[in-house]
């Protein structure tokens, strides 16, 4: 009838692990030693069968040492398939009645959607949520270009201390690896330019190369990429960190508008730094050049700063940095929007932060492709 | 069962601290601090802002190493239990919960048992179902993200992760901190329930008087970078400056109004 021998049937592996005995045999078995959670399913697999089957069963626990809320949660469950529980002693009649008397319902099951419902649920959802997302990126610039504007027309607004401070962490803070980052770039460009015009015998253009791609384009894309990862999430971070202990909230209530303490000042900063690192980033890739020009090419730097007046002008330098400050104030009105977005906990404030960024990244290329059928159509 | 009759045994301590020295620099937090928690009782830790509670409890638990002194939990350093057993000797309650906010509230109870035990997942989550209903939470709570609940249920399900593999000893920090008078007596009268029937030994950090008075046999005062152990009447006459007005201020004659009622009944 049952897969248990009659003799006692020692269930553990390890001498210091506390251990179950199951003994007897027929209607009536016992239990002696400890009925824990280490040692519960050696105690279903003994009893099994022999709880399934009918007749009047008695289980003695007399000699149970230990008993804890799983093995006692085992014991009910038995009771409830009419086993009777013999030689109860005191200590675990309490915590028997006490698991018995608690109302257990299982732990409803979550309803599952089927794959190919979800994906539709997520197309839906994707489109209505990139609706709302234009809708308040238009909202939030318009908002934060008319306080800037506003702040420009009454400079009493303007918060001086608070500006120097966003200057001095969003710029001088970043020129070490913008530096370094417009001087590898040249380089990248540089061994591209000797590699693909050798065989044509124009290697020599490799000069007009990076100087051109970094003045117009490189210098300031570089530049823009760095400072919305490294200043555009720093924004939300700290805006949405204020936002979750309610500093934004204690402003209001002060009568000072978050906009005006908060986002104008960070966006004034960013359009001052960023024309002024994307110069900085322009004068290292031509540094860069110059390397490669040294090493690639054999011309000399002398050389190479005489040559230089000859493939670009001013025109060049003019296109890449106009396009700084429109991506500044995009970047830190995309940042601001975001902090201030932030709900209560803290893994909305990771969230927003990777929001921001990925946002203000994108923006910055899209734009720059505005610019550039732009000039085409200038003539510039 | 009792856990006064426990506690003023003969046993073996079931958690010693031995002069434990905590510094951070030149600050000393605890000066060769002693204390033992015996097996079955309550003992609230009770001390001022900066007095070092926390510290104290994260070097009670194994999570800090002191820099000096040991803590033996069952006789063994804690520091050198193994990870599994010292998942089911202790139990910590952290004050915000630190319930996994990624996992429901029944995937954060079911995963010490699903680290630590063999059981098939059925039963996993039969045992969650169980803690959550000794806990007071209804079964639906379990599919609630802890983002869905309210303070007092926040501990409930933090309490019952902590209950998950049926710890010897509990540690709760500021179990009723930032809750309702309501939901605070409802934990007050849980820990005092899983005391009694479980026999589990609770260590209760909290400055909350009304839990130190109601619910610890003794009660442990940080002060001068070390503890005063002793039975809340007998911590009352004494005569430290610190101690004296801890326990005689306008706070604590509401909490001593509200012990003697429950007293007399």
């Amino acid at each position: 009838m049952t897969p248990v021998p009659a003799n006692a049937q020692q269930t553990s592996a390890s001498p210091s692990r506390p251990a179950l005995v199951v003994s007897g045999e027929g209607d009536r078995r016992a239990l002696a030693g400890a009925l824990e959670i280490s040692t519960l399913v050696a105690a279903e697999n003994s009893l099994k069968g022999w709880s399934k089957a009918g007749a009047t069963r008695q289980l003695d626990i007399a000699l149970l040492d230990s008993l804890d809320t799983p093995g006692a949660l085992f014991l009910c469950g038995l009771r409830d398939r009419n086993v009777g529980l013999i030689g109860v002693r005191a200590e675990h009649r309490a915590l028997l009645d006490l698991i018995y008397g608690l109302e257990l319902k299982p732990i409803p099951k979550v309803k599952s959607v089927p794959r190919w419902r979800q994906l539709i649920i997520q197309l839906g959802k994707g489109t209505h949520d990139v609706r709302h997302e234009v809708i308040e990126i238009i909202r939030f610039v318009g908002r934060a270009a008319s306080w800037t504007g506003n702040a420009l027309l009454h400079p009493a607004c303007l918060r001086p201390a608070s500006i120097s401070r966003h200057i001095t962490e969003t710029g001088i803070h970043a020129l070490p690896i913008i530096g370094l980052m417009a001087i590898m770039i040249a380089i990248v460009i540089g061994y591209q330019g000797v590699a693909q015009l050798r065989p044509f015998g124009g290697e020599d253009y490799t000069i007009n190369l990076v100087a051109v791609s970094v003045l117009r384009e490189m210098g300031v894309l570089i530049t823009a990429i760095m400072v919305a990862g490294r200043s555009g999430s720093a924004f939300t971070a700290e805006i949405g960190v204020m936002e979750t202990r309610e500093e934004v909230d204690a402003l209001k209530v002060m009568g000072i508008q978050p906009m005006q303490v908060l986002v104008v000042p960070r966006v004034i900063a960013l359009v001052i730094t960023l024309p002024l690192l994307t110069f900085f980033a322009d004068v290292m890739g031509l540094v860069g050049g110059a390397a490669i020009a040294q090493f690639l090419l054999d011309v000399s730097p002398t050389q190479y700063l005489t040559r230089l007046p000859q493939v670009v002008d001013g025109q060049d330098l003019f296109v890449g940095l106009v396009k700084a400050p429109v991506f500044a104030f995009f970047i830190a009105v995309i940042g601001c929007m975001h902090g201030l977005r932030v709900t209560g906990s803290a893994a909305s404030v990771g969230r927003e932060t990777t929001r921001a960024v990925v946002k203000s990244i994108f923006l910055v290329i899209v734009l720059d492709a505005f610019f550039s059928i732009l000039f085409e159509k200038l003539g510039l | 069962m009792n856990a006064l009759t426990r506690s003023h045994g003969h046993a073996e301590p079931i958690l010693a601290a031995r002069d434990i020295v905590n510094r951070f620099g030149k600050q000393v937090v605890h000066d060769k601090l002693s204390l033992d928690v015996m097996p079955g009782e309550i003992i609230g830790i009770a001390g001022g802002s900066g007095s070092g509670k926390s510290v104290l409890l994260k070097t009670l638990t194994g999570l800090h190493r002191p820099d000096a002194g040991d803590v033996l939990l069952k006789g063994k350093p804690v520091q050198s239990i193994g990870a599994s057993e010292r998942a089911s000797l202790i139990g910590v309650l952290f004050q915000q919960g630190a319930l996994f906010s990624s996992l429901t509230v029944a995937q954060n109870i079911m995963l010490p048992l699903r680290e630590h035990t063999v059981l098939p997942a059925g039963q996993q989550e039969q045992i969650a179902a169980m803690k959550l209903a000794l806990t007071g939470l209804p079964a639906d709570s379990g599919i609630k993200f802890p983002s869905a609940l309210s303070g007092g249920m926040v501990k409930r399900a933090a309490l019952a992760r902590a209950l998950a593999l049926d710890p010897r000893i509990l540690f709760l920090d500021e179990p009723t901190s930032d809750l309702d008078p309501i939901a605070a007596s409802g934990i007050d009268a849980l820990i005092l329930q899983l005391n009694q029937i479980l026999g589990i030994t609770v260590v209760i950090v909290t400055h909350d008087l009304t839990t130190l008075l109601n619910v610890c046999g003794r009660i442990a005062v940080l002060v001068d970078k070390t503890v005063t152990v002793d039975t809340a009447d007998q911590l009352m006459k004494s005569d430290h400056p610190w101690i004296h007005d801890f326990f005689h201020g306008p706070r604590a004659e509401g909490a001593m109004k509200a012990r003697e009622t429950s007293h007399g009944n």
